[in-house]
Formats: structure tokens, sequence, C-alpha cells
């Protein structure tokens, strides 16, 4: 069922998937029932919500039109949920993927629609306990939001390479800065939506494939970019859960700022999809290192030095209370410095996955102040 | 023809032939009992260490549990310093509902008891010994089950520490009481006042200064996990066999340390370590000789009166752990399966009230003729309970269901 199109301003907001941690022994912990539970009794509760696995909690912002406020309220999260997750002796950490759990013991949490998957994609849905971010960008049409899913599929490796925080997974480094995406493309739905023109088109699309049976609803395309039109939103769905909050509100701004560049500056290229999948793994891969090709000059570049330069562009779409998340996006790649290189860093000082999902815990529920020695020195500012 | 090489009938037994024994018929009773009654492997270790025992078949002179008590001490010390790293005193710090828990059924169980086993006649301070022993619920059988089911969550995690308060207070008092059975047996009034201290003093001294040394071999040893479990292993070796030669009271030494090496490890130089097949092991052999051990003409002596001790001591903890459950967060449901989850009690009780023996034998008749009929019925009773609350909470793994 594909409901209406709701149109909304040039707001934004984001989901977060975060992990909870056993603090004796550092792995994956499975209190997700017991801590929505009480949850529910606070003035957040329902911006928080159940995922795949019990070892995972999804946190819902709502809508914003600057980084300022946005940070303020997921800084609110954090904090409540840390209050209510000491009591448990829980951890929180945030992270694309967990270190070294094993899928394997994992649980899918009760409801049908999770069960409905797990029965679906067998194995895949517990392997799916990786923890991303997803980024609502106001639309103020349906066809605003079909040219916007498309003109932003060039940036997304961008969005990979600034967010990339899952070198570790079931063990081992995966030599990969984000290797969570490569979970996500076992879907036999994943990937990028369909070349079309507009809404009208896309509602054909979508009704050709409910009518096969392979979709029942818009949560069925895994797609990287994907409109959803219960909200009236594009949804990029290709970052990994930052460390901190902050990165998290930084990154969402700084897709707004991009979004609102788009709608009035700049065509979609149609032979994007010709090398996205290329641009993807090496963001994927090396991160801000990775190779970009410009597929309207054929000219390549590291993908640092595109984000640079799309930070000059966007310039003049900062609103009020945006400069800190832009100078964050910007100091992070000058420094190098994404979370991906903070966790590996983290590693090789400890020599134990365990001591870095530790770390990893302290870096999130600190937050603002350890984010600005995070931006600007090695991790070994923590130690 | 001389034939003096040949042994002498009747063959006599030796460690090596028992360990044998009761590694083989624990283990296979443990899978028959696991697989076809889907009751605890527990439940299996002790049956078969009851058949093979005294009470059952007799096997012969093999059962001289005076010189298996090696054995168990072992296999409770490992358990204990395990259960003392369970214990998270900032979890503690961050739910008071936890510790006015853990304080109060603790409390309320005692008192309970104690009236009891007034009531029925028992003189007061053998009641109020065997009391302080009933507070104490087993480690060994909270920690298999939970194992075997592969059970998290908040029951879970909540039981450990409330057995690691359970097992700390019930050692305490224990100690404390010690002046009074002193001077039952008229001893000097300064072995009376001396004694106590000297077992409650050395042994907290001798676990801080194992867990310094821990430390500083852990960071010479490094986090390599094979590494550190020798180390961690060798720690409680150290921490046995000095409580032997010093007579202090290694339950408590033992146990400090593992709460010590868990908060006081504040640059995290100690890494968890999975006792796993050896943990297994030494679970079998600490079940086995323990049901082997049981005297179950103990119950015949003590009879009704212990069913009346064990329902005080249910009701006790059930009133403590309701009465601060809400405090804690915790649902109705979760209240009483965390209730049931503290009804074992087992071989550290046992251990606990040997020690009274080793200090005046005459007390073994009277104390241990209610703790150890006691055990007996709650080795029966206790692992079920544990797997019901479990199961009951869906807090075990889906495959274990």
């Amino acid at each position: 069922m594909m409901p209406a199109f709701k149109s909304s301003g040039p707001t934004y907001g984001i989901e977060l998937e975060l992990q909870l941690i056993d603090p004796y022994t550092l792995n994956l912990a499975t209190d997700a029932r017991d801590l929505l539970r009480r949850m529910s009794r606070l003035k957040l509760a329902p911006g928080v919500k159940p995922e795949i696995t019990q070892s995972m909690i999804e946190i819902n912002s709502s809508i914003h039109d600057n980084y300022a406020s946005l940070a303020a309220e997921l800084g609110d999260f954090r904090d409540a949920l840390g209050d209510v997750a000491q009591q448990m002796n829980l951890l929180i950490a945030g992270g694309g993927a967990h270190a070294f759990h094993l899928w394997r013991d994992r649980r899918i949490f009760p409801g049908e629609r999770f069960e409905h998957i797990s029965t679906r994609y067998g194995y895949l849905a517990k392997l799916f306990t990786v923890f991303g971010q997803h980024i609502h960008l106001g639309c103020t049409s349906a066809d605003q939001a079909i040219y916007l899913t498309q003109a932003l599929t060039r940036y997304l490796p961008q969005f990979i390479a600034l967010s990339a925080s899952s070198p570790f997974h079931q063990g081992s480094d995966t030599s990969f800065d984000s290797s969570r995406l490569n979970v996500v493309s076992a879907f036999p739905l994943s990937g990028v939506m369909p070349p079309v023109r507009d809404w009208r088109e896309f509602e054909d699309y979508f009704h050709k494939m409910a009518g096969f049976g392979i979709v029942r609803s818009m949560k069925d395309f895994y797609w990287d970019v994907r409109p959803k039109p219960e909200y009236g939103t594009v949804e990029i769905r290709v970052c990994d859960t930052p460390l901190t909050v902050e990165r998290a509100a930084a990154l969402a701004t700084y897709a707004r700022a991009l979004a609102d560049f788009l709608v009035v500056s700049e065509e979609p290229d149609p032979d994007i999809y010709a090398i996205y999948s290329h641009n993807r793994f090496q963001a994927c891969r090396y991160g801000y290192d990775g190779v970009f090709i410009d597929s309207r000059s054929g000219a390549k570049r590291t993908i640092g030095e595109d984000i640079l330069d799309t930070l000059r562009k966007i310039r003049s779409h900062a609103r009020a209370g945006d400069d800190p998340a832009l100078r964050l996006i910007r100091s992070s790649v000058e420094t190098a410095g994404n979370d991906a290189r903070w966790l590996r860093a983290a590693y090789s000082r400890t020599q134990s996955l365990e001591d870095t999902v530790r770390l990893q815990c302290d870096l999130w529920m600190a937050g603002s102040d350890l984010e600005k020695r995070h931006t600007v020195s090695a991790p070994s500012a923590f130690f | 023809m001389s034939l003096n090489f040949l042994p002498e009938l009747p063959l006599s037994g030796n460690l090596f032939f028992l360990s044998s024994v009761l590694l083989l018929a624990g283990s296979v009773g443990g899978a028959l009992v696991h697989r076809f009654l889907s009751l605890p492997s527990i439940t299996g270790f002790i049956a078969a260490g009851v058949l093979l025992g005294p009470a059952g078949l007799n096997a012969g002179e093999l059962w001289v549990l005076d010189d298996v008590r090696a054995l168990i001490n072992l296999s409770i010390s490992l358990i204990l310093f395990e259960l003392g790293r369970r214990l998270d005193l900032g979890w503690l710090r961050h739910d008071r509902g936890l510790l006015l828990m853990g304080t109060w059924e603790s409390a309320i169980s005692f008192l309970l008891m104690f009236g009891t086993l007034i009531h029925v006649g028992v003189e007061p301070l053998y009641g109020a010994l065997a009391s302080a022993v009933g507070i104490s619920t087993s480690p060994a059988v909270v920690l298999l089950v939970v194992r075997e089911l592969k059970s998290e969550g908040q029951v879970t995690r909540r039981a450990l520490s409330l057995v690691a308060i359970d097992n700390i207070f019930a050692l305490v008092l224990l100690t404390t009481f010690l002046p009074f059975l002193h001077f039952e047996f008229k001893a000097p009034w300064i072995t009376a006042l001396l004694h106590p201290l000297y077992v409650l003093s050395g042994s907290i001294a001798l676990a801080f200064a194992t867990h310094a040394g821990l430390i500083l071999f852990a960071r010479i040893g490094g986090k390599d996990k094979v590494v550190q479990l020798v180390l961690q292993l060798g720690a409680v070796l150290f921490v046995l066999g000095l409580s032997y030669m010093l007579h202090l009271s290694f339950l408590i030494a033992v146990l400090v340390l593992g709460v010590l090496s868990k908060n006081l490890d504040r640059r995290h130089d100690l890494v968890d370590v999975e006792w796993g097949y050896l943990g297994q092991t030494l679970f079998i052999v600490l079940f086995f000789l323990t049901g082997a051990s049981l005297q179950w003409q103990d119950f015949q002596l003590a009879g009704w009166a212990v069913l009346a001790f064990l329902a005080a001591r249910f009701v006790g903890k059930s009133l403590g752990v309701v009465a601060f459950a809400k405090k804690s967060g915790l649902s109705i449901t979760q209240a009483i399966a965390l209730a049931l989850m503290l009804v074992p009690m087992g071989g550290l009780a046992v251990g606990m009230s040997y020690g009274l023996t080793d200090i005046y034998p005459a007390i073994g008749r009277h104390v241990i003729a209610i703790t150890a009929a006691a055990v007996a019925v709650l080795y029966v009773v206790g692992p079920v309970a544990v797997q019901i609350a479990l199961k009951w909470t869906g807090e075990t793994h889906p495959e274990r269901r």
C-alpha cells in the first residue's frame, strides 16, 4: 500500500539506530524490550522505537530547521537513554557495527513485521544487526521528492565517507571504513531507485512491484535513498550511525543544506547510475581517500576533495545555527578524522576489541566535549 | 609361582579413578536428564552422584569424601570468583532499588528462618547459624542454568547480583556469629573476640593483596585470553591455598577478590575470560560430589522443620524482592521470576556449614542437620525453579526454549 505524498517544508530530522552493550562482556546486550518499557514513562518515549533485533533501538528526532535545535534534541535523547541504561546496567554506543558480536547470538524483536523479515530473509535478518543513521529531508511536492532522490545519489559516497564507523565486524578488521553497507547490499531490494521521471511513474513502478507480490510497502525497498511519502521527505539511508550525536546532527545539517542547493542549482546527472556502484564502493572501502569519478566530466578526485568542493558550493544555504555543523564537517575532512579512523586508532592503542567498544560507549556518553578533541586531534587524546 | 604382583582385593580407589567415574557418570546423567526430561543438566549430575554415592549404590570405598573436599572447594572458589566479578558496585549506586532489594530479602529471610527454627525448638545459636547459611543462594546452580539456557536480560543480570549480595551477607553474618559459638563451647573471651576479626580482616586483606598482584601480572602478561585465564586461575588457587595455610575463610577471600577485580580494575587490565570446558568440568565435579555427599538421613532427622525453614526462606526472599521491584523498575512478572531465581541453595551452603564443623565438630549435629537437609531438597527444586523463571521471562535463547 502506497500512502499519499504528504508535502512538507524545508525541514529535516533523523533516525539513529543505537547499540545496547552489556558492560560485563562488552558484547551486544538483549535488553531492548525492557529499555523500551522503561522509556515509555518518559516524555521522549514516542521517539524511541524497536528495531529488527533485541540488541538495537532506534531514536527518531522531531522536525527541525537548523543544527542547534536538532543537536539539542539528540543530546536530550542521549542523556535520557543514558539515565535509563545506567539503571539497567547497560551501555549505549554509536557506530555502524558492533566490533565482535556474532550474528547467530542475536534475537529477533517480537512483532509481526520483524518476524516476517526473519522468515523471509533467513540469517540476513540477524546479520542486519548493523546500525545506521537515516536523514529525512522535507520536500514541498512528490515530484520534488523524486527529483531529490535522483540528484542526491551523486553525493551519497560523501555521506558514506563522512559517517563511516564500522571498520570492525564479527571480530575482525574488515579493511573497509564502512562494512555495514556490505550487509545492506545483500538484500534483494537494496541499491538505488530505478530512473523514473516523476511521482506518477514512481507510483506505477510501485504498484507493478506490489502486484508481483515483491513489496507490501515502501519499507520493503532498502534503497540507499528513497522517497518517504507518509513523511513528505526524501530519506538518505547510507550513513553509519556516528559515534556522537553532534556528528549525527552535523551530517543531517550538511544534507539539508545540500538539498536546499540542489533544489535551486543543479539538475541530476542521468549517467550517475552508471558509475554510482564504483563511487559507493570507494567510499565504503577507503573513506575520504576513495577515488570519486565525476560522471559529467570524467574527472577523478578523492571523496574528501569532493566534500570540500561541495561545502564551498552550498555555503550560502547555511541557516542561522548551522555554522558549527559545517565547521565540523570541514575539519573532519581536513584532518581525515572520520569515526572509522578513530575506532582503528582505539584498537591499535588497546589491542582489544572489548576496550575499543568500551571507549566507543564513553565517547557516546561524553558527547560534545570529546567531539571537539575528536575533530582536531588523533584519538590518542582519549587515552 | 608367587602372584604377589597382582593387586589385593578389594581394590582401593584413588583420586584419578574417582575423577573418571564422576566425570563419566555425571556427564551421562546430565545429558540424559536434559535430553529426555527437559530438566537442567545439574539435576542429572546430582542424580548420578546420589545414585553412586553412599545413599545409593555406595560404590565401595571411593566415597571418602574428605579426600575430595579439595575438589569441591576448588570448584566453589572459581564459581565465587566469577560471581564476584558479576557484582558491579557502580550499578548498585545507580539502582538503589537493587541494593535495597538485596539487603531486605537477606534480612527478611534471615528473620523468618530464625523465627521458624526457634518456633520448632531449635537452640537460638544453632538457629541463627543455620539461618545465616540459609541467606546464601547457590551461585553454581544459577550460573549453570543461565549458561545452559543462554539467558540474557534484566532478570538474569539482577539475579546474579543478588546471589552475590546474598552470599556476602551470609558469610559476614556467619563470621559475626562466631564469638557466640566460641562462648557456647567455653572458649576464652580473647579467642571469641579475635577469631572472627582475624578471619574477616585477614580474608579481605588477602583478597586485596592478591588483587594488587593480579593486576601487576596482568599488565605484564597482556590481554591474551589464554594468558589471562591462567593468571586468574592462579590467583584463585593462590587465595585458596593461602587461606588454608593461614586458617582464613577462602569463601570470603575468593568472593572479595572477584568483587575487587571487577570494581577496582580502573585501567581494565583484566579481561573476562571464558571458563568454557574447564568450567563445565568443574561444575560436573561439584554437583556430582555434593550429590554423593547428601545426607538423606538428615532430612529424616530434621523432618518437617526443614520444610518450614525453606518456606520461611522463600517467603522472606520473595517479600524483599517484590517490595523493591517497582523502585528497581521491574514488572511484577520479573519480580516473581527473580524471587524464583533465588530458590537454589547448594554446595556453598554445605561449605559454610563444614567451615563451622572445622572449628567445633560437635556443631555439625545441630546446624548441618538443618542446612544439609535443606540443600538436599533444594538440589531437586532449585534448578527447576531457575529454569522455569528464566523461560517465563523470555530471557532464554529462542533455541533453548
